[in-house]
């Protein structure tokens, strides 16, 4: 198990975002999360990443606890040197891009795993060389990023999530801020991991792409996973009210 | 009519350079005379308690001009620039314990006759262990900018200047003076009743007087303003005659010995027997 | 006195305009930065009491400024005031100038979109490594004609030196006009900064282009 998440509430203001959410996440597993805005999914990613601080619940990586709850029912991060190593079990990747827009494509590759990590320089380069391989972006190292397209930004940007060898990626509605043109190109390299069994969060609108792509489809709305379970049988024949819902509005 | 109010707006322009080019004489223009002074120069010209301008010099104008039937105003002018304050006709003189330099009269002022006789003296703190100007030799002196001690400093004493680890130039006598109080130089080159008059109301302070660079004082005009110049002495020669002036001078002992109106009635007997008293009707009936 | 004398002895001066235009850049940049981070600081009173003490700085004249430095510490507490009068010099322009560098940085560190940090903080990078790293390279770039104008200024403002008897390149083509009775040393003066602002310019319109490789 790569990652739990237990009974984790969460409130903006008074007014609850997430409430009660359980879920796990295996190795290898290709998870999608679904739902309208609002419905907390990307609040979800950000307590999971630490980006939000949760009210209260649990959340462990590699079974190492990140936040547990007391009796009193108040949660309680580890200290900041213990959260700095569990992160590096996951990656991020967002809606925005959020590339260093100062620095060239490798170099957004290699500089956390050579600063954070300390790592041998010629090492990450040869492995950031390979990823921009994989990414079909070989040719595009030394540009920088207003240089590429949003479809190329975004696949530097998981490219750059890579080069930390997370045991797990999340991905903020990778394709939102991106032309429709441009989705398929960052989508095929999604498909590409997910057949190489890399383990993954998705939280997306594209239904045909989470169809396709996941082992396991959660619906979330009002800040509660409403139905989860295989691709098929939550998008094609969902057994609650809500999801139809949410699908019809969705198809039309 | 548009070409006449174009041609007119021109005309205009251009006498308005012209007026701006060359400083009118005082008489052509002036309803009042302004007095241009240096305001932190005790007791010649300064503030008073009251915020109103004072001092020996503000008075004998003051005295001038009610003689002569003219309203006084008081501009203090910058002292670096005051020639060039005086041309802009922002003032109609300078007259604020002014020492008379040949190259303001080379550069065609108008200045009249001295009225005073100033000497340089070097202040220092009494706990100082200086008592000669040799002994400034390695010290930091200051000197007022613009003041004649700064002149003579950098004229004929550059040789006793070039001695000092460094002079220091201060826009007012007030920094020179505090300057000294707080350690931040070992002596102060200043006229003479100015130094007197600081010593006398502030402890621990000597003057070295070893008569250096005697020197006078003057009123200086527009190189237009002969008759003006002609009139104000003429209206001093009188107050000096009638009394007025030693009256006036009694209020400032520090000055009394070196005005020399006073210290003989020569010239001041000169100047009654001039035809200076014309000239004074002159001004006033083009005024 | 010749013009050539004249611009020799006003160009001695000059050395020292040079020395409190060094000096305050190299002591008001890293300083306006500190007061920028405290003006930012989560602490409302630290916050507060530095937004309190910018304002005095930049509501007020630095001639003031300068005077208080100099003479001040005399005045309250009887200290001696300095002889090198470079030292309070740059004491008062580095302090004002931190105040309006502090402003201009603040409103620099603002303008980077909070994902920057996001992300950065996503990838393992400490506080201080987000700052150095990928904040301030950004905050470089924005600023940078601000500061440039702030630079400007300075080589100007250097003449209120004179105001506590600096003899710096104003201050001798004050001496020069007063004894000669001339407005030339003035026009000289007026070149001179001229020139030392086209020379900032230069310097900084490079500097602007060199960090132009990326937006």
């Amino acid at each position: 198990m790569i990652l739990s998440m237990k009974n984790i509430q969460k409130s903006f203001d008074g007014l609850g975002v997430l409430r009660d959410i359980s879920f796990q996440v295996d190795k290898g597993e290709v998870v999608s999360v679904i739902g309208p805005s609002g419905s907390g999914k990307s609040t979800l990613l950000r307590c999971a990443t630490f980006l939000e601080q949760i009210d209260s619940g649990e959340i462990r990586y590699m079974d190492i606890p990140a936040v547990t709850t007391d009796a009193s029912g108040r949660g309680h991060y580890v200290s900041p040197a213990e959260l700095r190593q569990i992160k590096r079990y996951y990656g991020l990747v967002f809606q925005q891009f959020n590339l260093f827009p100062h620095y060239t494509v490798l170099r957004n590759l290699m500089e956390a795993p050579v600063v954070v990590q300390k790592r041998d320089k010629e090492e990450v380069r040869a492995e950031a060389m390979e990823l921009l391989r994989k990414m079909g972006l070989q040719d595009r190292g030394d540009a920088y990023p207003y240089q590429l397209s949003g479809g190329q930004q975004q696949r530097v940007a998981i490219a750059r999530a890579l080069a930390m060898n997370p045991s797990i990626l999340f991905f903020d509605e990778p394709t939102s801020a991106l032309d429709p043109e441009l989705t398929g190109e960052v989508l095929k390299v999604i498909r590409q991991l997910a057949e190489e069994h890399m383990t993954m969060v998705i939280v997306t609108h594209e239904m045909a792409f989470a169809r396709a792509v996941s082992d396991r489809v959660i619906f979330m709305a009002d800040g509660v996973i409403v139905e989860e379970g295989d691709p098929e049988a939550v998008l094609g024949d969902p057994s609650q009210a809500r999801t139809r819902q949410f699908l019809k509005n969705y198809q039309r | 009519m548009k070409k006449l109010l174009t041609v007119s707006l021109a005309l205009v322009l251009v006498i308005a350079l012209l007026c701006a080019g060359s400083p009118a004489a005082f008489a052509a223009r002036n309803t009042s005379f302004i007095m241009g002074i240096d305001a932190e120069y005790p007791p010649f010209s300064f503030m008073d308690d009251n915020g109103d301008y004072s001092g020996f010099d503000v008075e004998v104008c003051r005295a001038v001009c009610d003689k002569l039937g003219w309203k006084l105003e008081i501009f203090p002018v910058n002292w670096d620039n005051k020639l060039i304050q005086l041309d802009a006709g922002e003032c109609d003189c300078v007259w604020s314990g002014m020492t008379i330099l040949d190259s303001m009269k080379e550069a065609g002022y108008v200045i009249s006759a001295p009225y005073y006789d100033n000497t340089q003296v070097v202040l220092v703190k009494a706990d100082s262990g200086i008592t000669t100007s040799a002994e400034l030799e390695g010290k930091d002196v200051a000197v007022q900018l613009g003041t004649s001690g700064e002149a003579l400093l950098k004229g004929d004493l550059a040789d006793l200047a070039a001695t000092f680890n460094q002079l220091v130039t201060c826009d007012s006598f007030l920094k020179c003076f505090t300057e000294l109080d707080g350690n931040g130089v070992d002596a102060v080159f200043v006229d003479k009743p100015v130094a007197e008059a600081y010593a006398s109301e502030n402890e621990g302070f000597v003057i070295i007087d070893e008569n250096l660079g005697a020197e006078q004082y003057g009123i200086a005009f527009r190189a237009a303003d002969q008759e003006l110049c002609d009139a104000v002495e003429a209206a001093v020669a009188e107050l000096v005659a009638d009394g007025t002036y030693a009256e006036i001078a009694a209020n400032y002992p520090k000055i009394v010995n070196n005005l020399l109106f006073l210290s003989g009635s020569e010239a001041a007997d000169e100047l009654i027997a001039s035809d200076c008293v014309e000239a004074a009707a002159a001004v006033d009936s083009a005024a | 006195m010749s013009l050539t004398v004249m611009i020799l002895k006003m160009s001695q001066g000059l050395g020292r305009t040079c020395a409190i235009f060094f000096l305050t850049l190299l002591f008001s940049l890293p300083l306006g930065m500190l007061v920028a981070l405290l003006r930012m600081s989560k602490n409302r009173l630290v916050s507060l009491l530095t937004r309190a003490v910018i304002s005095v700085l930049r509501g007020t004249p630095l001639m003031l400024q300068l005077l208080a430095v100099t003479y001040g510490p005399y005045y309250l507490f009887h200290w001696s005031i300095s002889r090198n009068k470079l030292i309070p010099v740059v004491i008062a322009f580095a302090i004002n100038y931190a105040a309006y560098f502090a402003e201009i940085y603040r409103g620099g560190i603002e303008s980077i979109p909070v994902g920057q940090y996001e992300a950065a903080e996503v990838l393992g990078f400490t506080r201080g490594q987000t700052f150095f790293r990928i904040i301030l390279p950004q905050v470089i770039k924005r600023i940078l004609p601000s500061i440039t104008n702030e630079i400007v200024t300075l080589v100007k403002d250097t003449s209120m030196a004179f105001t506590v008897s600096y003899q710096e390149m104003f201050t001798i083509g004050k001496e020069i006009a007063n004894s000669q009775t001339s407005f030339l040393p003035f026009v000289v003066a007026g070149v001179f900064y001229f020139i030392f602002n086209g020379v900032v310019d230069y310097g900084m319109g490079a500097l602007e282009k060199r960090l132009n490789y990326y937006r």
